[in-house]
Protein backbone atom coordinates (compact mmCIF):
# COMPACT_ATOMS: atom_id res chain seq x y z
CA UNK A 1 0.00 0.00 0.00
CA UNK A 2 1.17 3.46 -0.80
CA UNK A 3 0.75 5.10 2.60
CA UNK A 4 1.74 2.14 4.66
CA UNK A 5 4.35 3.04 7.22
CA UNK A 6 6.58 0.27 8.35
CA UNK A 7 6.99 0.60 12.07
CA UNK A 8 9.95 -0.74 13.92
CA UNK A 9 9.21 -3.77 16.03
CA UNK A 10 11.66 -4.42 18.86
CA UNK A 11 12.01 -7.78 20.53
CA UNK A 12 13.54 -7.41 24.00
CA UNK A 13 15.45 -10.42 25.29
CA UNK A 14 16.61 -10.54 28.90
CA UNK A 15 17.90 -9.37 31.33
CA UNK A 16 16.68 -12.60 32.90
CA UNK A 17 17.74 -15.67 31.04
CA UNK A 18 18.74 -14.33 27.60
CA UNK A 19 19.26 -17.85 26.24
CA UNK A 20 22.13 -18.30 28.70
CA UNK A 21 21.99 -18.52 32.46
CA UNK A 22 23.47 -15.11 33.14
CA UNK A 23 21.78 -11.70 32.92
CA UNK A 24 22.16 -9.39 29.94
CA UNK A 25 19.67 -7.32 27.98
CA UNK A 26 19.42 -7.43 24.20
CA UNK A 27 17.06 -5.55 21.92
CA UNK A 28 16.60 -6.85 18.42
CA UNK A 29 14.78 -4.75 15.85
CA UNK A 30 12.99 -7.12 13.51
CA UNK A 31 11.28 -7.00 10.17
CA UNK A 32 9.19 -10.14 10.23
CA UNK A 33 11.67 -12.80 11.31
CA UNK A 34 14.71 -10.94 10.02
CA UNK A 35 16.82 -8.92 12.44
CA UNK A 36 17.53 -5.37 11.27
CA UNK A 37 19.31 -4.00 14.33
CA UNK A 38 20.71 -5.09 17.67
CA UNK A 39 21.75 -3.41 20.89
CA UNK A 40 23.19 -4.82 24.08
CA UNK A 41 23.00 -3.59 27.66
CA UNK A 42 25.27 -5.02 30.30
CA UNK A 43 26.08 -4.51 33.95
CA UNK A 44 23.41 -6.57 35.68
CA UNK A 45 25.92 -8.57 37.70
CA UNK A 46 28.13 -5.69 38.74
CA UNK A 47 29.49 -6.53 42.19
CA UNK A 48 31.99 -3.72 42.69
CA UNK A 49 34.93 -6.10 42.83
CA UNK A 50 37.46 -3.60 41.43
CA UNK A 51 36.60 -1.09 44.15
CA UNK A 52 36.60 -3.81 46.80
CA UNK A 53 40.21 -4.69 45.98
CA UNK A 54 41.28 -1.32 47.41
CA UNK A 55 40.13 -2.43 50.88
CA UNK A 56 41.97 -5.73 50.97
CA UNK A 57 45.63 -6.63 51.14
CA UNK A 58 47.54 -8.13 48.19
CA UNK A 59 46.95 -11.73 49.27
CA UNK A 60 43.26 -11.32 50.10
CA UNK A 61 42.66 -9.83 46.66
CA UNK A 62 43.94 -12.98 45.02
CA UNK A 63 40.89 -14.84 46.29
CA UNK A 64 38.47 -12.01 45.65
CA UNK A 65 39.61 -11.72 42.03
CA UNK A 66 39.55 -15.48 41.61
CA UNK A 67 35.83 -15.27 42.29
CA UNK A 68 35.13 -12.87 39.41
CA UNK A 69 34.38 -15.87 37.26
CA UNK A 70 33.42 -19.42 38.07
CA UNK A 71 34.78 -20.83 34.82
CA UNK A 72 38.07 -19.02 34.28
CA UNK A 73 38.91 -18.46 37.96
CA UNK A 74 42.51 -19.63 37.57
CA UNK A 75 43.06 -17.17 34.70
CA UNK A 76 42.00 -14.24 36.88
CA UNK A 77 44.13 -15.33 39.83
CA UNK A 78 47.10 -15.99 37.55
CA UNK A 79 46.84 -12.67 35.70
CA UNK A 80 46.72 -10.86 39.04
CA UNK A 81 49.60 -12.88 40.53
CA UNK A 82 51.78 -12.28 37.46
CA UNK A 83 51.11 -8.55 37.71
CA UNK A 84 51.87 -8.34 41.43
CA UNK A 85 55.01 -10.47 41.05
CA UNK A 86 56.17 -8.19 38.23
CA UNK A 87 55.61 -5.15 40.45
CA UNK A 88 57.47 -6.72 43.36
CA UNK A 89 60.31 -7.85 41.09
CA UNK A 90 59.99 -11.45 42.25
CA UNK A 91 60.96 -14.37 40.01
CA UNK A 92 58.64 -17.35 40.34
CA UNK A 93 60.35 -20.79 40.30
CA UNK A 94 60.04 -22.65 36.97
CA UNK A 95 58.22 -25.61 38.51
CA UNK A 96 55.53 -23.30 39.88
CA UNK A 97 55.20 -21.66 36.48
CA UNK A 98 54.80 -25.02 34.76
CA UNK A 99 52.13 -26.07 37.28
CA UNK A 100 50.32 -22.79 36.60
CA UNK A 101 50.39 -23.61 32.89
CA UNK A 102 49.05 -27.13 33.46
CA UNK A 103 46.18 -25.75 35.53
CA UNK A 104 45.48 -23.04 32.95
CA UNK A 105 45.29 -25.60 30.17
CA UNK A 106 43.14 -27.96 32.25
CA UNK A 107 40.85 -25.02 32.87
CA UNK A 108 40.73 -24.27 29.15
CA UNK A 109 39.65 -27.85 28.46
CA UNK A 110 36.89 -27.60 31.05
CA UNK A 111 35.77 -24.22 29.71
CA UNK A 112 35.70 -25.30 26.06
CA UNK A 113 33.83 -28.53 26.86
CA UNK A 114 31.34 -26.56 28.92
CA UNK A 115 30.90 -24.14 26.03
CA UNK A 116 30.48 -27.00 23.54
CA UNK A 117 27.60 -28.32 25.63
CA UNK A 118 25.96 -24.91 26.10
CA UNK A 119 26.23 -24.00 22.41
CA UNK A 120 24.86 -27.39 21.37
CA UNK A 121 21.99 -26.89 23.81
CA UNK A 122 21.17 -23.52 22.24
CA UNK A 123 21.02 -25.22 18.87
CA UNK A 124 18.62 -27.80 20.29
CA UNK A 125 21.22 -30.58 20.08
CA UNK A 126 20.78 -31.80 23.65
CA UNK A 127 22.43 -35.15 23.02
CA UNK A 128 25.74 -33.43 22.36
CA UNK A 129 25.12 -31.23 25.41
CA UNK A 130 24.58 -34.22 27.73
CA UNK A 131 27.50 -36.25 26.40
CA UNK A 132 30.01 -33.40 26.34
CA UNK A 133 29.10 -32.51 29.91
CA UNK A 134 29.40 -36.11 30.98
CA UNK A 135 32.93 -36.12 29.57
CA UNK A 136 33.66 -32.75 31.15
CA UNK A 137 33.18 -34.50 34.48
CA UNK A 138 36.53 -36.26 33.82
CA UNK A 139 38.32 -32.92 33.82
CA UNK A 140 36.40 -31.70 36.86
CA UNK A 141 37.49 -34.82 38.76
CA UNK A 142 41.10 -34.27 37.68
CA UNK A 143 40.97 -30.66 38.87
CA UNK A 144 39.41 -31.69 42.17
CA UNK A 145 42.03 -34.35 42.74
CA UNK A 146 44.86 -32.03 41.77
CA UNK A 147 43.81 -28.81 43.45
CA UNK A 148 41.18 -29.71 46.05
CA UNK A 149 38.19 -28.05 44.44
CA UNK A 150 36.11 -28.29 41.28
CA UNK A 151 35.92 -24.52 40.81
CA UNK A 152 38.00 -21.74 42.38
CA UNK A 153 41.01 -24.02 42.44
CA UNK A 154 43.09 -21.67 44.57
CA UNK A 155 46.29 -22.95 43.00
CA UNK A 156 48.14 -19.62 43.03
CA UNK A 157 49.76 -17.86 45.89
CA UNK A 158 51.72 -14.70 45.36
CA UNK A 159 55.16 -15.96 44.45
CA UNK A 160 54.28 -19.48 43.38
CA UNK A 161 51.73 -22.25 43.67
CA UNK A 162 50.28 -24.27 46.52
CA UNK A 163 50.08 -27.65 44.88
CA UNK A 164 52.57 -30.05 43.43
CA UNK A 165 52.06 -32.62 40.70
CA UNK A 166 53.41 -36.02 41.77
CA UNK A 167 53.72 -39.14 39.60
CA UNK A 168 50.41 -40.57 40.74
CA UNK A 169 48.50 -37.42 39.84
CA UNK A 170 50.40 -37.01 36.58
CA UNK A 171 49.30 -40.51 35.61
CA UNK A 172 45.68 -39.79 36.37
CA UNK A 173 45.88 -36.59 34.28
CA UNK A 174 47.44 -38.55 31.38
CA UNK A 175 44.66 -41.15 31.62
CA UNK A 176 42.03 -38.41 31.53
CA UNK A 177 43.71 -36.79 28.52
CA UNK A 178 43.69 -40.09 26.59
CA UNK A 179 39.97 -40.57 27.24
CA UNK A 180 39.12 -36.97 26.38
CA UNK A 181 41.20 -37.00 23.21
CA UNK A 182 39.21 -39.94 21.90
CA UNK A 183 35.92 -38.26 22.77
CA UNK A 184 37.00 -34.90 21.31
CA UNK A 185 37.86 -36.58 17.99
CA UNK A 186 34.30 -37.89 17.96
CA UNK A 187 32.81 -34.48 18.75
CA UNK A 188 34.85 -32.81 16.02
CA UNK A 189 33.37 -35.30 13.58
CA UNK A 190 29.86 -34.65 14.91
CA UNK A 191 29.98 -30.85 14.65
CA UNK A 192 31.47 -30.92 11.15
CA UNK A 193 29.26 -33.61 9.65
CA UNK A 194 25.85 -33.67 11.33
CA UNK A 195 23.56 -32.17 8.70
CA UNK A 196 20.84 -30.98 11.10
CA UNK A 197 23.36 -29.28 13.32
CA UNK A 198 25.26 -27.71 10.42
CA UNK A 199 22.08 -25.94 9.34
CA UNK A 200 22.28 -24.00 12.60
CA UNK A 201 25.98 -23.22 12.32
CA UNK A 202 27.23 -23.08 8.72
CA UNK A 203 27.30 -19.50 7.43
CA UNK A 204 25.65 -18.16 10.63
CA UNK A 205 27.22 -15.16 12.37
CA UNK A 206 29.78 -14.78 9.61
CA UNK A 207 32.61 -12.27 10.00
CA UNK A 208 35.44 -11.56 7.61
CA UNK A 209 38.99 -11.18 8.93
CA UNK A 210 38.78 -7.40 8.42
CA UNK A 211 35.47 -7.20 10.30
CA UNK A 212 36.88 -9.27 13.15
CA UNK A 213 39.85 -6.93 13.41
CA UNK A 214 37.65 -3.83 13.26
CA UNK A 215 35.34 -5.18 15.95
CA UNK A 216 38.38 -5.98 18.06
CA UNK A 217 37.45 -9.61 18.62
CA UNK A 218 39.74 -11.72 20.80
CA UNK A 219 40.32 -15.36 21.61
CA UNK A 220 38.86 -18.32 19.74
CA UNK A 221 36.15 -16.05 18.26
CA UNK A 222 38.83 -14.01 16.48
CA UNK A 223 40.89 -17.06 15.56
CA UNK A 224 37.83 -18.57 13.86
CA UNK A 225 37.92 -15.56 11.53
CA UNK A 226 41.60 -16.13 10.72
CA UNK A 227 42.92 -13.41 13.03
CA UNK A 228 46.18 -14.78 14.44
CA UNK A 229 45.78 -13.35 17.92
CA UNK A 230 46.77 -15.39 20.96
CA UNK A 231 48.64 -13.96 23.95
CA UNK A 232 50.23 -17.38 24.60
CA UNK A 233 51.96 -17.13 21.22
CA UNK A 234 52.37 -13.37 20.80
CA UNK A 235 53.80 -12.57 24.25
CA UNK A 236 54.54 -15.91 25.94
CA UNK A 237 54.15 -15.67 29.70
CA UNK A 238 54.97 -18.24 32.43
CA UNK A 239 56.38 -21.34 30.67
CA UNK A 240 54.59 -20.85 27.34
CA UNK A 241 57.97 -20.15 25.75
CA UNK A 242 59.34 -23.54 26.89
CA UNK A 243 56.17 -25.46 26.12
CA UNK A 244 54.77 -23.52 23.18
CA UNK A 245 51.35 -24.01 21.72
CA UNK A 246 50.48 -23.84 18.05
CA UNK A 247 47.88 -21.27 17.18
CA UNK A 248 44.61 -22.74 15.87
CA UNK A 249 43.09 -20.80 12.99
CA UNK A 250 40.14 -21.17 10.68
CA UNK A 251 39.38 -19.12 7.61
CA UNK A 252 35.60 -19.45 7.49
CA UNK A 253 34.59 -17.01 10.25
CA UNK A 254 31.16 -18.51 10.90
CA UNK A 255 29.72 -20.43 13.84
CA UNK A 256 30.95 -23.74 12.49
CA UNK A 257 34.49 -22.34 12.44
CA UNK A 258 34.11 -21.28 16.10
CA UNK A 259 33.14 -24.84 16.98
CA UNK A 260 36.06 -26.25 15.00
CA UNK A 261 38.62 -23.81 16.45
CA UNK A 262 37.59 -24.46 20.06
CA UNK A 263 37.56 -28.22 19.59
CA UNK A 264 40.92 -28.18 17.81
CA UNK A 265 42.32 -26.07 20.65
CA UNK A 266 41.42 -28.93 22.97
CA UNK A 267 43.85 -31.22 21.12
CA UNK A 268 46.52 -28.56 21.57
CA UNK A 269 45.75 -28.51 25.33
CA UNK A 270 46.06 -32.31 25.60
CA UNK A 271 49.38 -32.25 23.74
CA UNK A 272 50.91 -29.45 25.79
CA UNK A 273 49.75 -30.91 29.14
CA UNK A 274 51.36 -34.26 28.28
CA UNK A 275 54.53 -32.45 27.24
CA UNK A 276 54.73 -30.50 30.51
CA UNK A 277 54.04 -33.59 32.61
CA UNK A 278 56.91 -35.38 30.86
CA UNK A 279 59.34 -32.52 31.35
CA UNK A 280 58.14 -30.90 34.57
CA UNK A 281 61.02 -28.73 35.83
CA UNK A 282 62.32 -29.62 39.29
CA UNK A 283 62.64 -27.13 42.09
CA UNK A 284 60.78 -25.06 44.62
CA UNK A 285 57.08 -24.24 44.49
CA UNK A 286 57.13 -20.82 46.09
CA UNK A 287 59.42 -17.93 46.65
CA UNK A 288 59.27 -15.23 49.32
CA UNK A 289 56.97 -12.31 48.64
CA UNK A 290 57.15 -9.01 50.48
CA UNK A 291 53.97 -7.95 52.28
CA UNK A 292 54.34 -4.44 50.92
CA UNK A 293 54.69 -4.04 47.17
CA UNK A 294 56.87 -1.18 46.00
CA UNK A 295 55.27 1.79 44.33
CA UNK A 296 54.51 1.50 40.64
CA UNK A 297 52.05 0.32 38.06
CA UNK A 298 51.97 -2.54 35.64
CA UNK A 299 49.83 -4.40 33.16
CA UNK A 300 49.57 -8.14 32.85
CA UNK A 301 47.99 -9.97 29.94
CA UNK A 302 47.15 -13.62 29.64
CA UNK A 303 45.07 -15.78 27.34
CA UNK A 304 41.95 -16.86 29.24
CA UNK A 305 39.77 -19.53 27.61
CA UNK A 306 37.68 -16.77 25.98
CA UNK A 307 40.54 -14.53 24.87
CA UNK A 308 42.86 -11.87 26.16
CA UNK A 309 42.44 -11.05 29.84
CA UNK A 310 43.99 -7.75 30.84
CA UNK A 311 44.92 -6.54 34.34
CA UNK A 312 46.16 -3.11 35.29
CA UNK A 313 47.58 -2.95 38.81
CA UNK A 314 48.78 0.16 40.62
CA UNK A 315 50.59 0.08 43.92
CA UNK A 316 51.17 3.01 46.24
CA UNK A 317 53.87 1.14 48.13
CA UNK A 318 51.60 -0.23 50.82
CA UNK A 319 49.93 -3.49 51.80
CA UNK A 320 46.94 -2.79 49.54
CA UNK A 321 46.68 -1.97 45.85
CA UNK A 322 45.64 1.54 44.85
CA UNK A 323 43.81 0.40 41.75
CA UNK A 324 43.09 -2.87 40.01
CA UNK A 325 41.45 -2.66 36.61
CA UNK A 326 40.25 -5.78 34.83
CA UNK A 327 39.29 -5.98 31.19
CA UNK A 328 37.82 -9.29 30.20
CA UNK A 329 37.60 -10.84 26.73
CA UNK A 330 33.79 -10.83 26.67
CA UNK A 331 33.52 -7.04 26.39
CA UNK A 332 35.38 -7.17 23.06
CA UNK A 333 33.41 -10.10 21.79
CA UNK A 334 29.98 -8.60 22.50
CA UNK A 335 30.60 -6.46 19.42
CA UNK A 336 30.20 -9.65 17.44
CA UNK A 337 26.54 -9.97 18.45
CA UNK A 338 25.63 -6.41 17.54
CA UNK A 339 27.90 -6.42 14.51
CA UNK A 340 26.75 -9.61 12.83
CA UNK A 341 23.12 -9.91 13.91
CA UNK A 342 21.70 -7.86 11.04
CA UNK A 343 20.26 -9.99 8.25
CA UNK A 344 19.96 -13.13 10.35
CA UNK A 345 16.79 -14.82 11.56
CA UNK A 346 15.68 -14.02 15.11
CA UNK A 347 15.99 -17.73 15.94
CA UNK A 348 19.73 -17.55 15.18
CA UNK A 349 20.36 -14.94 17.87
CA UNK A 350 20.81 -17.36 20.80
CA UNK A 351 23.31 -19.30 18.70
CA UNK A 352 25.28 -16.20 17.70
CA UNK A 353 25.36 -15.09 21.32
CA UNK A 354 26.37 -18.50 22.65
CA UNK A 355 28.90 -18.84 19.81
CA UNK A 356 31.13 -16.12 21.24
CA UNK A 357 31.09 -17.79 24.67
CA UNK A 358 30.02 -14.72 26.65
CA UNK A 359 30.78 -14.45 30.33
CA UNK A 360 28.59 -11.79 31.88
CA UNK A 361 30.03 -12.24 35.37
CA UNK A 362 33.57 -11.62 34.13
CA UNK A 363 32.42 -8.72 32.07
CA UNK A 364 30.44 -6.91 34.77
CA UNK A 365 32.65 -7.77 37.77
CA UNK B 1 33.28 -34.65 4.69
CA UNK B 2 30.19 -36.73 4.03
CA UNK B 3 27.15 -35.32 5.77
CA UNK B 4 25.27 -37.55 8.16
CA UNK B 5 22.04 -37.50 10.09
CA UNK B 6 21.72 -38.48 13.75
CA UNK B 7 25.49 -38.62 14.18
CA UNK B 8 25.21 -39.30 17.90
CA UNK B 9 22.75 -42.15 17.59
CA UNK B 10 25.52 -44.65 18.38
CA UNK B 11 26.29 -42.92 21.68
CA UNK B 12 22.65 -42.94 22.67
CA UNK B 13 22.13 -46.56 21.66
CA UNK B 14 25.16 -47.75 23.64
CA UNK B 15 23.99 -45.78 26.66
CA UNK B 16 20.79 -47.83 26.74
CA UNK B 17 22.79 -50.78 27.99
CA UNK B 18 24.82 -48.89 30.56
CA UNK B 19 24.11 -47.82 34.11
CA UNK B 20 23.33 -44.12 34.63
CA UNK B 21 26.52 -42.07 35.18
CA UNK B 22 24.83 -40.11 37.97
CA UNK B 23 26.26 -40.79 41.41
CA UNK B 24 23.64 -41.93 43.91
CA UNK B 25 24.61 -39.36 46.54
CA UNK B 26 23.66 -39.25 49.46
CA UNK B 27 22.62 -42.93 49.45
CA UNK B 28 26.00 -44.07 48.23
CA UNK B 29 28.96 -41.96 49.29
CA UNK B 30 32.31 -41.95 47.58
CA UNK B 31 35.34 -40.77 49.48
CA UNK B 32 36.66 -37.31 48.72
CA UNK B 33 40.13 -36.87 47.19
CA UNK B 34 42.92 -36.36 49.78
CA UNK B 35 43.53 -32.74 48.79
CA UNK B 36 39.88 -31.66 49.09
CA UNK B 37 39.53 -28.45 51.09
CA UNK B 38 36.85 -28.98 53.73
CA UNK B 39 36.48 -27.67 57.27
CA UNK B 40 39.54 -25.97 58.79
CA UNK B 41 41.26 -27.87 61.61
CA UNK B 42 43.44 -26.20 64.25
CA UNK B 43 46.04 -27.73 66.51
CA UNK B 44 46.65 -25.37 69.49
CA UNK B 45 49.79 -27.15 70.72
CA UNK B 46 52.26 -25.56 68.30
CA UNK B 47 50.54 -22.20 67.76
CA UNK B 48 52.63 -19.13 68.59
CA UNK B 49 49.83 -16.63 68.01
CA UNK B 50 51.58 -14.86 65.12
CA UNK B 51 48.18 -13.95 63.60
CA UNK B 52 49.38 -14.50 60.03
CA UNK B 53 46.36 -16.71 59.35
CA UNK B 54 44.03 -13.95 60.55
CA UNK B 55 45.76 -11.22 58.54
CA UNK B 56 45.50 -12.88 55.15
CA UNK B 57 42.08 -14.49 55.48
CA UNK B 58 40.06 -13.02 52.59
CA UNK B 59 36.74 -13.41 54.39
CA UNK B 60 37.64 -12.68 58.03
CA UNK B 61 36.67 -16.19 59.00
CA UNK B 62 39.31 -16.62 61.71
CA UNK B 63 39.63 -14.97 65.14
CA UNK B 64 42.54 -15.87 67.37
CA UNK B 65 41.74 -15.17 71.01
CA UNK B 66 44.62 -14.92 73.46
CA UNK B 67 43.90 -16.76 76.71
CA UNK B 68 47.39 -16.73 78.21
CA UNK B 69 50.01 -14.87 76.22
CA UNK B 70 53.02 -15.90 78.30
CA UNK B 71 52.32 -19.63 77.99
CA UNK B 72 51.08 -19.31 74.42
CA UNK B 73 47.52 -20.42 74.99
CA UNK B 74 45.14 -19.46 72.23
CA UNK B 75 41.60 -20.27 71.20
CA UNK B 76 40.57 -20.08 67.57
CA UNK B 77 37.05 -18.97 66.74
CA UNK B 78 36.38 -20.20 63.24
CA UNK B 79 33.39 -18.88 61.29
CA UNK B 80 32.50 -21.73 59.01
CA UNK B 81 29.82 -19.75 57.21
CA UNK B 82 32.29 -17.04 56.15
CA UNK B 83 35.10 -19.37 55.11
CA UNK B 84 35.80 -19.57 51.37
CA UNK B 85 37.99 -22.68 51.74
CA UNK B 86 40.95 -21.10 49.95
CA UNK B 87 43.56 -22.58 52.34
CA UNK B 88 45.64 -19.39 52.46
CA UNK B 89 45.75 -19.72 56.27
CA UNK B 90 47.17 -23.23 55.92
CA UNK B 91 49.77 -21.87 53.49
CA UNK B 92 50.66 -19.01 55.86
CA UNK B 93 51.08 -21.11 59.01
CA UNK B 94 54.76 -21.78 59.61
CA UNK B 95 54.14 -24.18 62.49
CA UNK B 96 51.74 -26.53 60.73
CA UNK B 97 48.90 -25.87 63.17
CA UNK B 98 46.31 -25.61 60.44
CA UNK B 99 44.92 -28.07 57.95
CA UNK B 100 41.81 -28.60 55.90
CA UNK B 101 39.87 -31.79 56.37
CA UNK B 102 38.92 -33.92 53.41
CA UNK B 103 36.37 -35.77 55.51
CA UNK B 104 34.39 -32.89 56.98
CA UNK B 105 32.81 -31.32 53.92
CA UNK B 106 29.10 -31.87 54.37
CA UNK B 107 28.74 -28.67 56.34
CA UNK B 108 25.10 -27.67 55.95
CA UNK B 109 23.18 -27.02 59.18
CA UNK B 110 19.75 -25.79 60.25
CA UNK B 111 20.93 -23.40 62.97
CA UNK B 112 23.40 -20.53 62.89
CA UNK B 113 25.26 -21.55 66.07
CA UNK B 114 26.86 -24.60 64.51
CA UNK B 115 28.70 -22.36 62.06
CA UNK B 116 30.86 -20.87 64.81
CA UNK B 117 33.46 -23.42 65.80
CA UNK B 118 35.91 -23.05 68.69
CA UNK B 119 39.24 -24.83 68.71
CA UNK B 120 41.77 -24.87 71.54
CA UNK B 121 42.98 -26.67 74.64
CA UNK B 122 40.08 -27.96 76.71
CA UNK B 123 40.88 -25.84 79.78
CA UNK B 124 41.18 -22.71 77.64
CA UNK B 125 37.84 -23.40 75.99
CA UNK B 126 36.20 -23.86 79.37
CA UNK B 127 37.71 -20.65 80.64
CA UNK B 128 36.63 -18.71 77.57
CA UNK B 129 33.18 -20.09 77.04
CA UNK B 130 32.40 -20.37 80.76
CA UNK B 131 30.76 -23.72 80.61
CA UNK B 132 31.93 -27.31 80.33
CA UNK B 133 32.00 -28.62 76.80
CA UNK B 134 29.51 -31.26 75.82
Amino acid sequence: MENEKREKFIVPIGPQHPALKEPGHFEFTVDGETVTGATVRLGYVHRGIEKATEDRNWTQNLYLLERICGICSHSHAMAYSLGVEKLAGVAVPPRAQAIRQVTAELERIHSHLLWLGVAAHEAGFDTLFMFSWRDRETIMDILEELTGNRVNYSVNVLGGVKIDIDTERADSIRKGMDFLEERTTHYLKVVTSDETFLRRTRGVGFTTTEQAETLGLVGPTARAANVARDVRVDVPYITYADFPITITLDTRGDLEARFVVRIKELFECYRVIRLILDKLPAGELTTRMPRKIKEGETVSRIEAPRGELFYFIKSGGGEKPERVKVRTPSINNFALVTGTAVGHQLADMPMILAGMDPCFSCNDR
Amino acid sequence: MKLRFASMFGDMFRSLFKKPVTEMYPFKKTSAPPRLRGELMYNPEKCTGCQLCVKDCPSNAIELITVDKANKHFVMRYHLDRCTFCAQCVENCRFECLGMSNEQWELAALNKESFTVHYGREEDLQKLLGKPLP
